[in-house]
């Protein structure tokens, strides 16, 4: 009975493709609207399957004999645990509401019926990905993911939406060619594709490989770096972030769909080998540096894009780059509360910028700039006070307390204190953006801030503690993955307070300036903000490096071709 | 030993094409009879292979390349259009049909009989349809002269010199730079239908006879044919992204492929039923993307350019899915053959090199460039007001479905179910010890 619930799940998807999909054109809308009841059914049996496998542990439904992987050369199955069962609630969840969505906003559009197939289509391939029972049958739903995703941002007779396909298709398969060395690796040293066999023969014979004479390399540690370039591809993380903007033609539904389900495919990897990439401190700590580049270039590209969906796509760079961060700093479960976060907000605002779209269409006033002129950004000691209470004073009395009066070994702990790091910042980012919106003399507004701040605090601590539990319910796991990750302490405490440090200064320039007083900085300093300015609007010249990269491969193959007189004569 | 049952099941299997290529000049007046018959006869013919698959000796690689072979006849034939200049090539595939299967089943003897007769018919044809436009045919027809030589070769010496003679033979049907020139002849020279099931006929061919010959081949030489292999999966996947033809970019992308399946094979020391599987998988997803362009040129002429072809996925819907599905399959990617048999090969050969692997991983991602781009060519873009666009008609539909839903079950079904008699693979154990790079 319960394994019907989970089958059900990709079956009823696949079952909305199909329907709209086949039928003549006059029964089109009916089929369209039709289409989204087994959608919905999908949600609810995602949501039975959740709520069992919280309470009966794991689901496994295998198609073929795990001892002879070799006899079914593509193994199917579906293995569904807590972390599966989270992203398929997830996935059918924002999927339904961007189908309802998109059956009426793309109903006069001419493609309107290939494009929401596709996105059935796409959501059945993610649920399969999501639930597989074995490495293999992961990689099969993830590159038919980068089919999709190729398909999904085209439109036929638009010609640069078929370069950002083209774009798309080619970074992904690079990335994708990297996560099957992964795997054949994998299967070489391990003799398994099945998930918990292999990290338990992982974790029972360290293997070390001699790649190049004298050079050694842990056997986990080349599997999970080659599968992790794989997941910087989905997630587009630096420098394989390109197709992201490129693909930013697409129809804004399935924009929504990209950025709240596809993208965090990567995410979802690195958890779902949350035991191989913990066995690696050194693929860990790559992700860490990767993560935290692409969260500073993704958000510093975001602030000076001129176009909401160019805004929207670098923003979801940077919080992918964010998430990933958090996987290289071992806080697994971090990442996936992060993406489930990211992925509603993504979806909402993006499913609504194409009303704004349209409304600036139609409405030449549109955005409205009178608050601009009637709200100059003033000075409030009591907001300004407020937020400096909230985002300094009460983080650091908590820190001192849990450390002098309750005995915490804070220090110790990396994770701990990344933990509360994160608390600190995203309120403090939370209580700036509050005090620049409307930095008035209002109770209303420090209430707000408080009322900010305790809505973080509470969200982390369920983030750290019942999702943590809830994900990973064995704590030794949890600590092994951030002891995995810990870096030098130097470093770490270097880290930490450069951020900390930078955050100060950021609050004491805003202050000045919104106390009206002109912060004097070194020409130096305005030479290069302007130099930066440029650099990352146009998006770090990475297009033109692409093409670049594209065009001398291009003329090298042509060179080549003409030295042999062979048959392209 | 060659028992009495083997040599019925091998000759009457041989026999019905050739009786229906004989039967077909009887309806020689009539091209619609004539492509019935044809049609007739492969099917006939594959009704036979699997009430027969018994009966016949266990070839080494399986018994998937017999089923293939006349359901890539076929659907060459069936996709093709009735015209009356078109009754030779449909003749001549069930020749080419009969001494495939006669080379495939029969013994020693007869079977080299056989593959002297395709390579005679071959050149004969190569040679009838030369033009002084395509120079370069006739060094691809000295190859399989070069062939036939060297079958005459093996069947006159002995070892070694009779095995690197086999192997040469190997070369040029299964092809392997610098020795493909042959196939690339084949694939771009041939008239009518016949590239589109030579395609898969010579590489199945080429297969079968490495697969006899295979342990009698010197180590010094595997290890050259190893470094060809390499060399010749990254020359060819070049080559394939400089081509504007498109019948060049499909046959350096076959090379490509095949180059691959060489150096598994080197490096296994052995051709199985997963080997056969990659080779009929690249060989029918070829075949199928030959006849997609068999399409073409029958609606806008032989030598058309596909960048002048665009915008058909809006009017020409059918061809533009099944198209995709074929460019999907040929580039290797789930859940068609090609990835079956690439990934069978790749997880469960013991690897001589990280080098070699990331090398073999790169000519596989190239394919996703020039078919991709390809395809993207001719489906996608503005569709010109000036060209008459009329979508696959039923025998084109049908034959291509086929093709599709052959390479789906080739990477559906378990391996082991085309040859019953083989033993699975090594169990992981095993050679996991035999890792020579392992600490």
């Amino acid at each position: 009975m319960l394994q019907s619930f989970i089958l059900a799940v990709p079956l009823f998807l696949l079952l909305a493709a199909g329907i709209v999909m086949i039928g003549g054109d006059t029964s089109r809308r009916i089929r369209e609207k039709l289409a989204s009841y087994p959608i919905g059914l999908a949600f609810l049996s995602s949501l039975v399957t959740l709520y069992t496998v919280t309470h009966e542990g794991p689901i496994a439904i295998r198609f073929y004999d795990p001892s002879s992987v070799t006899s079914l050369i593509i193994p199917l199955g579906l293995y569904v645990d807590r972390l599966s069962a989270v992203m398929m609630t997830l996935i059918t969840a924002v999927s339904m509401i961007i189908y309802i969505y998109s059956t009426t906003y793309m109903y006069q559009d001419g493609h309107a019926r290939r494009y929401l197939s596709l996105i059935c289509l796409t959501d059945f391939v993610l649920i399969c990905m999501v639930s597989s029972s074995n490495l293999m049958m992961l990689f099969l739903f993830w590159q038919l993911l980068s089919y999709l995703l190729y398909l999904l941002a085209h439109n036929h007779a638009h010609v640069g939406t078929l370069v950002g396909a083209f774009k798309t298709f080619t970074i992904l398969r690079i990335a994708d060619t990297a996560f099957l060395a992964g795997i054949v690796l994998a299967f070489q040293l391990y003799g398994t594709l099945e998930f918990h066999e292999l990290f338990a023969r992982a974790a029972s014979t360290p293997i070390t490989l001699s790649l190049v004479p004298g050079v050694d390399v842990n056997g986990t540690t080349v599997i999970t770096f080659l599968i992790f370039i794989g997941a910087m591809g989905k997630s587009a993380q630096f420098p394989l972030h390109l197709w992201l903007p490129g693909s930013l033609f697409a129809p804004t539904p399935v924009h929504a769909l990209l950025h709240a389900g596809i993208i965090n495919a990567g995410g979802f990897l690195i958890n779902r080998l949350a035991p191989l990439f913990g066995m690696s401190s050194t693929t860990l700590h790559i992700a860490f540096v990767v993560g935290t580049l692409t969260a500073v270039l993704g958000a510093s590209m975001m602030l000076v894009q001129s176009d909401i969906k160019k805004t929207l796509g670098f923003s979801t760079i940077g919080q992918m780059g964010y998430m990933i961060m958090e996987c290289g700093l071992g806080a697994f479960s971090l990442a996936v509360f992060h993406l489930i976060a990211h992925g509603l907000f993504k979806a909402t605002v993006f499913l609504y910028c194409g009303n704004v779209i349209h409304k600036t269409r139609q409405d030449p006033h549109f955005p409205h700039t009178d608050h601009a002129v009637n709200d100059e950004p003033g000075f409030s000691r009591l907001t300004w006070s407020t937020g400096f209470v909230t985002t300094l004073f009460i983080p650091l009395l908590i820190l001192l307390g849990t450390h002098g009066i309750l005995h915490i070994p804070l220090l110790e702990s990396q994770g701990t204190v990344i933990i509360l790091f994160f608390i600190w910042i995203t309120s403090s980012q939370a209580i700036l953006t509050l005090t620049r919106l409307r930095a008035v003399a209002s109770w209303k507004v420090s209430a707000t801030m408080l009322v900010t701040l305790l809505f973080i605090v509470f969200n982390y601590l369920f983030a750290v503690e019942s999702f943590t539990a809830f994900l990973y319910p064995n704590p030794d796991e949890v600590a092994s993955y951030f002891k995995a990750a810990a870096l030098p302490d130097w470093l770490f405490d270097l880290l930490i307070i450069g951020a900390t440090g930078l955050t100060v200064l950021g609050w004491c320039y805003l202050y000045l300036r919104a106390h009206g007083q002109n912060v004097w900085t070194p020409s130096w300093i305005e030479d290069l903000r302007i130099r930066l300015y440029t650099v990352f609007i146009n998006r770090l010249y990475a297009d033109e490096i692409y093409q670049s990269i594209g065009v001398t491969a291009g003329h090298l193959i042509h060179r080549i071709d003409k030295l042999e007189r062979g048959w392209s004569r | 030993m060659v028992t009495m049952m083997e040599f019925f099941a091998s000759s009457l299997l041989t026999a019905v094409p050739l009786l229906g290529a004989l039967l077909s000049l009887v309806f020689w007046s009539d091209p619609k009879r004539v492509k019935t018959c044809s049609i007739a006869s492969s099917i006939l013919t594959f009704a036979l292979i699997l009430g027969m698959a018994r009966l016949l000796p266990p070839p080494p690689t399986g018994l998937l390349s017999l089923y293939l072979l006349p359901l890539g006849a076929m659907t060459s034939v069936l996709s093709h259009p009735l015209h009356e200049e078109h009754r030779f090539s449909w003749m001549v595939t069930l020749v080419c049909l009969g001494f495939g299967i006669g080379t495939l089943t029969g013994p020693d003897l007869s079977g080299s009989f056989f593959l002297m007769m395709l390579l005679v018919t071959i050149i004969a044809l190569l040679y009838r349809h030369h033009t002084a436009l395509w120079p370069m045919s006739w060094w691809g027809v000295g190859l399989l002269i070069f062939g036939l030589v060297c079958l005459g070769i093996s069947m006159l010496t002995v070892p070694p010199l009779s095995s690197i003679a086999s192997l040469m033979i190997c070369a040029v049907l299964l092809p392997l730079a610098p020795l493909h020139g042959g196939y690339l002849t084949t694939v771009t020279r041939l008239p009518g239908n016949l590239p589109s099931f030579v395609v898969l006929l010579l590489p199945i061919v080429g297969l079968h006879q490495l697969s006899t010959i295979l342990s009698a081949i010197p180590e010094d030489v595997v290890s050259v044919v190893n470094v060809l292999a390499l060399v010749g999966a990254l020359y060819s996947a070049v080559k394939a992204l400089a081509q504007s033809r498109v019948r060049l970019v499909l046959g350096y992308g076959c090379l490509s492929f095949f180059s691959i399946v060489w150096w598994f094979v080197t490096i296994t020391g052995a051709t199985t039923p997963r080997t056969a599987l990659l080779v009929g998988a690249i060989g029918l997803a070829t075949s199928g993307l030959l006849i997609a362009w068999q399409v073409i040129r029958t609606r806008y002429g032989d030598d058309v350019d596909p960048q002048a072809i665009s915008g058909l996925a809006a009017a020409m819907p059918k061809y533009a899915v099944v198209l995709s599905l074929l460019g999907l399959a040929s580039m290797g990617i789930p859940p068609f053959g090609v990835f079956a048999g690439f990934m069978g090969l790749v997880l469960t050969s013991p690897q001589a090199s990280v080098f070699g692997l990331f090398l073999v991983l790169g000519a596989w991602l190239a394919a996703s460039w020039y078919i991709m781009q390809l395809v993207q060519q001719l489906l996608f873009g503005a569709s010109r007001p000036d060209l008459r666009y009329t979508d696959l008609l039923n025998p084109e539909l049908i034959s291509l479905l086929i093709v599709v839903l052959v390479l789906l079950a080739l990477g559906l079904v378990p391996s082991t179910l085309f040859s019953p008699e083989q033993a699975v693979q090594p169990q992981t154990t095993v050679f996991l010890e035999s890792l020579a790079w392992r600490n």
